[in-house]
């Protein structure tokens, strides 16, 4: 895991966390997706370390059969093709999410979580 | 090496397939329901041609488009998996048969069948595969489906308890890829089998110690154990009568299925610390549980409050961790869906006599007077929970029992202490089941109860009653479902036989 990989995953948790422990639920949804963002960049980050070509690249004009291969250390293939599947999963909950929270809006006339409470006894 | 097996694939398809063929018949709701019943009475002919098989031949293996492991997914079947198989596929069937007799506003939505029976299929789909990222994803379709099922709800605060449910649910399933993220780390595979081989072999890294405390986490708040439960009882209660059944008898036990995984076989050189957790975890979620549902005034709730308490009781048996301890785990797991649903089934059937569909003890003391067979009913499942002898309940309580005194005189002192605790702590549940019992189907009716549906308004009690049937003959002959937790439990904790059977080695 590299430097800067390092340095934005850490600053995207601590903002994802933060949204994430706000009142307002329209900050609490960002700071649902800003995680995720945080946990799919981690998950790269682990898997990508010491790739240095991209995983299945192959030179346009190929003459010999030493040029079709690429030159150094590929990356890890597994990891983005499980990212892609993230991705769409954390796109399916957020839109979830953001359709929920549009009619709890119109039943509670607020966002604020602490007017929901109809259900404390 | 062993072959593919179609079968293995047969929980998740009849379900799936059953799901897509109930879109195409949007407009005929009671074909839709039909369906439903059909597809869980098959699932339940599959899930027992697939336990004859496993525990003939062995762990199933179903390589998707033959890819081999550890590269390629695999479903994977050892006889953990279909002990929860088959205990999901009769509560499923159960559910079926309620939902098809079901009066509720939410189960005449065109899309409530689709969503059911794709929730079940991601269910089953969570116990069967071998490949930790695919979990994950076959969670995270049962967390979507299961919310939109619960915000569909003819409870107007459904809704809310959803969108909770959404937010801290979704951050158990982001602890989970973070946790398989480490894992991925550490050994550079995701299959389960593959995993346990080299964490046994290397031991596995500071990182490796890390996802087995996130993953940890991860299933705790899955199913529902108590410094994770604020979701639980809010979700459990505003839920559709069936669903609510499935959600507290099946849907937690994935985390206990969860949590057994974890300790035998992906983290053998953690398990010392995590097990201690357990223990105490599962201690303060008795107690916890029992008090709270003592003085809470709704039948479901009661119930819900009650699922946590129970669930304390299988993590206590998980974190002593004999074979004869995770059998009674086991046993406890497969005894408590039983009972839990059928009594959420007959706390939905009460509520929906109620003109406001409520099951709050306020609104629907004096309820059941008229109906003596269902009192009856929620009499015999208020016993098999509370353990008393004649019932499932008293067998799954004696052996969580037998199996403490023999950790106990092994040498381990403290098991005593525990031991004492979980006892006391389970005589809560008799008094808050008797108190619930005598509020709905003893004290005479009042004026309120003049404003009751008539009976055949309110739902069927068909799915309880065979369900409590299942309970009472479960407590009678309960020798074979004994027998095969003892088999399964001395399995799993020598799992050498499903990683070969899984890798081919």
């Amino acid at each position: 895991m590299n430097v800067i990989f390092a340095v934005v995953t850490g600053i995207l948790f601590g903002l994802g966390v933060f949204q994430l422990l706000r009142r307002d639920l329209v900050k609490v949804a960002m700071g649902f997706y800003i995680l995720f963002t945080a946990i799919n960049l981690f998950f790269l980050a682990v898997g990508a370390y010491n790739g240095e070509t991209a995983a299945y690249v192959v030179p346009r004009k190929v003459t010999t059969l030493a040029e079709a291969v690429p030159q150094g250390v590929p990356s890890d293939p597994l990891v983005q093709a499980l990212l892609l599947t993230a991705i769409v999963i954390s796109f399916g909950s957020y839109a979830l999410l953001l359709g929920m929270l549009n009619v709890v809006a119109q039943r509670n006339k607020s966002l604020n979580t602490d007017r929901m409470n109809n259900l404390v006894r | 090496m062993a072959e593919n097996n179609w079968l293995v694939l047969t929980p998740v398809l009849t379900h799936m397939l059953a799901g897509l063929a109930a879109l195409f018949l949007w407009r005929f709701n009671h074909a839709q329901r039909l369906l439903g019943v059909f597809s869980g009475a098959l699932t339940v002919l599959f899930t027992i041609a697939l336990a004859i098989t496993v525990a003939q031949d062995g762990p199933q293996v179903y390589r998707l488009g033959g890819w081999q492991p550890p590269y390629g997914i695999a479903l994977a079947i050892d006889g953990l998996s279909v002990f929860f198989l088959t205990m999901v596929a009769i509560v499923v069937f159960a559910a079926m048969i309620y939902t098809w007799q079901c009066a509720d506003k939410g189960m005449k939505r065109n899309s409530y069948m689709p969503l059911a029976l794709m929730q079940a299929a991601a269910l089953n789909g969570a116990f069967l595969t071998g490949d930790i990222f695919t979990f994950f994803v076959f969670m995270e379709l049962l967390v979507i489906t299961s919310v939109i099922l619960v915000a569909g709800s003819d409870n107007p605060d459904g809704i809310e308890a959803a969108t909770k449910y959404l937010l801290i649910s979704a951050c158990g399933t982001l602890f989970l890829l973070v946790g398989i993220a480490m894992i991925y780390g550490s050994f550079g595979t995701l299959n389960m089998a593959d995993i346990a081989r080299l964490s046994a072999e290397t031991g596995g890294t500071n990182l490796t110690n890390a996802s087995a405390v996130v993953l940890m986490c991860a299933f705790l708040l899955k199913g529902a154990v108590f410094p994770f439960h604020f979701w639980q009882p809010d979700f459990h209660t505003t839920a559709p009568a069936p669903q609510s059944a499935l959600l507290s008898s099946v849907v937690v036990k994935v985390g206990v299925y969860g949590l057994l995984r974890l300790i035998t076989l992906l983290f053998p050189g953690s398990a010392e610390t995590l097990r201690l957790v357990l223990i105490v975890l599962g201690l303060i979620g008795i107690g916890f549980g029992g008090v709270t549902a003592l003085r809470t005034h709704n039948v479901k709730r009661v119930l819900a409050y009650s699922t946590l308490a129970q669930i304390g009781f299988m993590l206590l048996a998980i974190g002593w961790g004999t074979p004869l301890a995770l059998a009674a785990a086991l046993i406890y797991a497969f005894n408590h869906a039983l009972i839990k649903s059928s009594l959420l089934m007959l706390a939905g059937l009460v509520a929906s006599r109620t003109t406001t569909k409520t099951s709050s003890l306020a609104e629907s003391h004096g309820v059941g007077h008229g109906m003596p067979w269902v009192s009856v009913l929620f009499f015999v499942g208020g016993l098999a929970l509370a353990g008393i002898p004649p019932l499932n309940g008293f067998v799954s309580k004696l052996a969580i029992v037998q199996s403490g005194v023999d950790v106990a005189q092994s040498g381990d002192l403290n098991s005593w202490v525990w031991l004492g605790l979980a006892v006391a702590g389970g005589v809560l549940t008799l008094l808050y089941v008797t108190n619930t019992w005598q509020n709905v189907f003893q004290k005479a009716p009042d004026d309120r109860t003049a404003k009751l549906k008539p009976e055949g308004e309110g739902d069927s009690w068909l799915a309880p009653a065979l369900l409590i049937g299942a309970c009472v003959a479960l407590g009678l002959f309960a020798a074979p479902l004994v027998d095969a937790a003892q088999s399964i439990a001395m399995q799993i904790t020598q799992p050498a036989l499903y990683i070969s059977a899984v890798l081919g080695g």
